[in-house]
């Protein structure tokens, strides 16, 4: 396969105008590596998709009582086909507004939606995943309070606590168990890793004494349809995992991080940030803004070193909300929580004790009256992925609308004898 | 402009039949401001907009340092594959083979190209990796017990060094250029010393030349115990060529979406990954990928790992098509070197006459040329203008250290007469810039025409907000 469209003429013709006889005299330059290239031959387009299809298939793809950052929801037809336009698919950072209006467009709507979600005043055009979008918020707290330690709350997502320590080695925060003048931010996951709905006002309250941010991390973004907003309850800066807005799982990337704030903390903000202006005619556009934060202008001063984002992925979660609307995202969250609450109810009957003392969202935390090593191979062998062995008889179960009632009977019947 | 939130409300098939949550009003949400649109007019309004953007499959992209080159379709039928979407991450490795089997794979292979020991493809796209590079760094040397506060990084960087640099409480050091468009020698040795951590280079630089002195910057910093960085965001124009470890990098990172042909969907995902020489493997993140007896596993034993990165082992449907672009080049990969720069050559001839070229060398995958002599803001005009003609404008105003800088990078998937087009086209914005100026400086003469960027960070419209009931 070769996606170069020179012919041997082309190039001499080219090489004579630059003055070379040759395309190896031209990087003579470069000095040539000092070992042998040992790869493979060229595989032809049908040759290849035959290789990789054939790797893929060594994937098992079932059903799933999974979540733990990545969850099952359905994702519509329409997003593929809109998704991949080249005009989307193939575009870049919108460095020339007047080039890029509809992906622009797309970001303005994508943190609309964020902060329709959230109950926030702003929210920038995504960040790489939550995990990152987390730490991200750490280091903005950090920056805004002049402070270095980050208290974090039970229930984080252990994954996001490991990314947040190596952030905070990294940039010299420390992770502390007291909220105090030291404090930077107080992180509270809710719905929590183990599906737990936390109420943060007292944890809120105590950070805001303290002259601490709060930032509340959020599980499934599902979620959100229904509880009331971090936004309503004073959260000052909210992040999550904006995956389970029609984002494949795909082995766990890429995802989508978002990250929203009150408006006092907008200038802060790490990423690309989108706004409306006017040309000379007053015609409105959109461009990229507030710029004077970022590395490419800032260099050692700027609020973040990030560049890319998830564009494509926040274009994704713009329409997948956009179809979906009011009532389908409600739709989506309602069954998600029904469906979560109906295996637990049938795995208590059969002596699934249930661990979360909170309501739980989508996901619930059972300790097994059996070794979960053997009820997790089981499943397998039903091609179901029942859940998260947290060790000690601990499994984590998460439901989306995709778990229909006989999953639901067939996990009961698999798990029961 | 219409918004998705304009639209009236209209009917959906996406009703909610679901009854509503039995939970405390304490928890409730009260009300979801989001409306209902049709799918048929959800379906316009996406097309419209995209319809309203410049992408590689609509327009010439040459856009310096981001390596617009064309995005072959087959990788976006490979990563959609139902045995690569639909894997749940916590998917155990037993039965996630061939997940662990791509990264394992394309790790080996950017081992190969590269020259490194070891690679970890957890970052999600360049800047991360600096960041990890700079953290391991930081790791590796408190752990020698040296204390050292500094990074040495050339002006011609990429900001994200020095931002990197910075997030990891290391003190920058900028060293300028010299004439000949490398790291200025002398000054290097001026700030080289035992308090200095890392000598940060893109190779080959920002300016599109490849770093002349690197062997004896090598040996400088060596001779100080500092380690060597390449910031291989460069690394198209030496695929199959040179291998970064042969000349001294003890760590690089690559972007995939850049090198390795994955869509930039309009600024990501993106894809990163750090290579690293084998006294530094240790510090790599966690989970590791290994492979025993035909059998692929996750290892997060490793104590001395700087940590975790990402939620959970990267972007992997960026590694998927990295990996798919990787495998139909197999060993003639050198090609897309050679042609790469031959076209920046090319169109850096075609072009050498008509504007200043600050450092007249034999470029490498890109060049960069300034419109200085056409006055102040000539640059930008000359940009949008360009947009007028059909094609998107190269990267301006980077490098800093070169004023009104046109950054182009034509990619080997363009052809000479695409190449002939945009030189075309530059001349003859240079005649309208001395026979019609007006035109240029007020071009786009589209709709938008130029937006006023100073408006739009001082009248702050990030959002849009729902009419009070």
């Amino acid at each position: 396969m070769n996606f170069i469209p020179h012919t041997k003429e082309h190039i001499s013709k080219m090489l004579s105008v630059v003055g070379c006889s040759t395309l190896d005299e031209l990087v003579s330059e470069f000095k040539p590596r000092l070992s042998e290239l040992k790869l493979d031959e060229p595989l032809s387009e049908m040759d290849l998709v035959s290789y990789m299809t054939s790797i893929s298939e060594k994937n098992s793809s079932m059903k799933y009582f999974t979540g733990g950052g990545s969850y099952d929801h359905y994702i519509p037809s329409v997003i593929n086909h809109l998704v991949s336009r080249g005009e989307f698919l193939t575009s870049y950072t919108p460095y020339q507004p007047e080039a890029s209006q509809g992906v622009l467009q797309v970001l303005y709507e994508f943190q609309s939606f964020i902060c329709l979600l959230t109950g926030m005043d702003v929210s920038n055009a995504s960040l790489y995943d939550g995990a990152s979008a987390l730490a991200e918020a750490a280091l903005l707290s950090s920056a805004h309070t002049k402070r270095k330690g980050i208290f974090v709350d039970d229930g984080l997502n252990p994954n996001y606590l490991k990314v947040l320590q190596t952030y905070c080695d990294g940039t010299e925060l420390s992770i502390t168990n007291s909220i105090d003048e030291n404090t930077a931010c107080v992180i509270s996951q809710t719905p929590d890793f183990f599906g737990n709905i936390k109420n943060p006002q007292r944890l809120i309250e105590k950070a805001h004494k303290n002259k601490a941010l709060f930032i509340n991390c959020i599980s499934d973004a599902t979620s959100l349809a229904i509880l009331k907003t971090p936004g309503e309850f004073g959260a000052d800066i909210v992040v999550g995992e904006g995956q389970s807005f029609g984002i494949p799982k795909s082995f766990g990337g890429p995802y989508l991080g978002y990250i929203a704030v009150k408006e006092f903390l907008t200038k802060k903000l790490p990423g690309r940030i989108v706004g409306i202006t006017t040309d000379e005619k007053g015609n409105e556009g959109f461009v990229l803004t507030l710029q004077a934060r970022e590395q490419f202008i800032r260099r050692e001063r700027a609020t973040s070193n990030i560049t890319t984002n998830q564009t494509l992925l926040a274009l994704t979660a713009t329409i997948y909300l956009a179809l979906l609307g009011k009532s389908g995202l409600q739709n989506v969250a309602r069954a998600s929580y029904h469906r979560a609450h109906i295996l637990q109810e049938k795995l208590k009957k059969r002596g699934f004790e249930l661990i979360n003392t909170n309501p739980f969202y989508n996901e619930f935390l059972v300790k097994s009256p059996k070794s979960t090593e053997k009820i997790i191979a089981d499943l397998m062998e039903c091609n179901i992925l029942g859940g998260i062995d947290l060790g000690d008889n601990k499994l984590l179960i998460s439901c989306t609308e995709k778990n229909s009632l006989q999953d639901i009977d067939l996990y009961i019947s698999t798990v029961s004898t | 402009m219409k918004l998705i939130f304009n639209y009236n409300q209209a009917n959906t098939k996406y009703t909610s039949q679901e009854k509503d949550v039995d939970l405390p009003d304490d928890l409730k949400r009260k009300s979801l401001p989001l409306c209902n649109v049709n799918e048929v007019q959800i379906i316009r309004h996406y097309t419209e907009l995209s319809r309203k953007n410049y992408g590689i499959d609509t327009n010439f992209y040459p856009l310096g340092s981001c390596t617009m080159k064309y995005n072959p379709r087959v990788n976006e039928d490979i990563a959609k594959l139902p045995g690569f979407a639909n894997i749940h991450p916590h998917t155990p490795a037993s039965h996630a083979q061939g997940a662990l089997e791509v990264i394992w794979e394309l790790e080996e292979i950017l081992k190969e190209i590269t020259g490194m020991d070891a690679f970890s493809l957890q970052p999600a796209a360049g800047s991360q990796s600096e960041l990890l590079g700079v953290m391991i760094a930081k790791k590796y040397f408190a752990e020698k017990n040296e204390e050292r506060t500094k990074i040495i990084i050339p002006d011609s960087a990429h900001g994200t060094n020095p931002a990197t640099a910075a997030m990891c409480k290391f003190q920058t050091v900028t060293i300028p250029t010299d004439k000949r468009g490398n790291m200025d020698i002398d000054e290097f040795k001026k700030a080289i010393g035992r308090d200095v951590a890392v000598v940060m280079i893109t190779n080959p630089n920002t300016l599109g030349l490849y770093e002349e002195n690197l062997s004896e910057i090598k040996n400088i910093a060596k001779e100080n115990g500092a380690l060597m960085y390449c910031d291989g965001a460069n690394m198209n124009a030496l695929l199959g060529i040179s291998k970064p470890a042969d000349q001294g990098f003890d760590m690089i990172h690559l972007n995939l979406h850049k090198t390795f042909s994955t869509p930039h969907g309009g600024g990501g995902p993106g894809g990163g990954s750090l290579g690293v020489k084998s006294f530094l493997e240790d510090y790599l993140p966690v989970p590791r990928i290994k492979k025993e007896n035909g059998k692929f596993t996750f290892d997060s034993k490793n104590k001395k790992s700087v940590g975790k990165l990402h939620s959970f082992y990267g972007n992997f449907g960026i590694i998927v098509r990295a990996l798919t672009y990787i495998k139909s080049w197999g060993v003639d990969i050198q090609k897309i070197s050679q042609i790469a720069v031959l076209n920046a050559n090319y169109l850096f001839c075609l072009l050498k006459e008509d504007f200043d070229v600050p450092y007249d060398r034999r470029c490498a995958h890109e060049f960069v040329i300034s419109a200085k002599k056409f006055g102040e803001k000539s640059t930008i005009n000359i940009a949008k203008r360009i947009t007028d003609y059909g094609f998107h404008a190269p990267t301006i105003y980077f490098p800093l250290i070169v004023k009104e800088a046109l950054m182009i990078e034509p990619t080997e998937t363009e052809s000479k007469e695409t190449l002939d087009e945009y030189a075309k086209v530059l001349k003859t914005i240079i005649k309208e810039l001395k026979e019609e100026p007006e035109l240029v400086k007020n071009a786009p003469h589209t709709t938008p025409g130029r937006l006023d960027e100073v408006k739009a960070a001082r009248q702050l419209n990030l959002r849009w907000m729902p009419k009070e009931p």
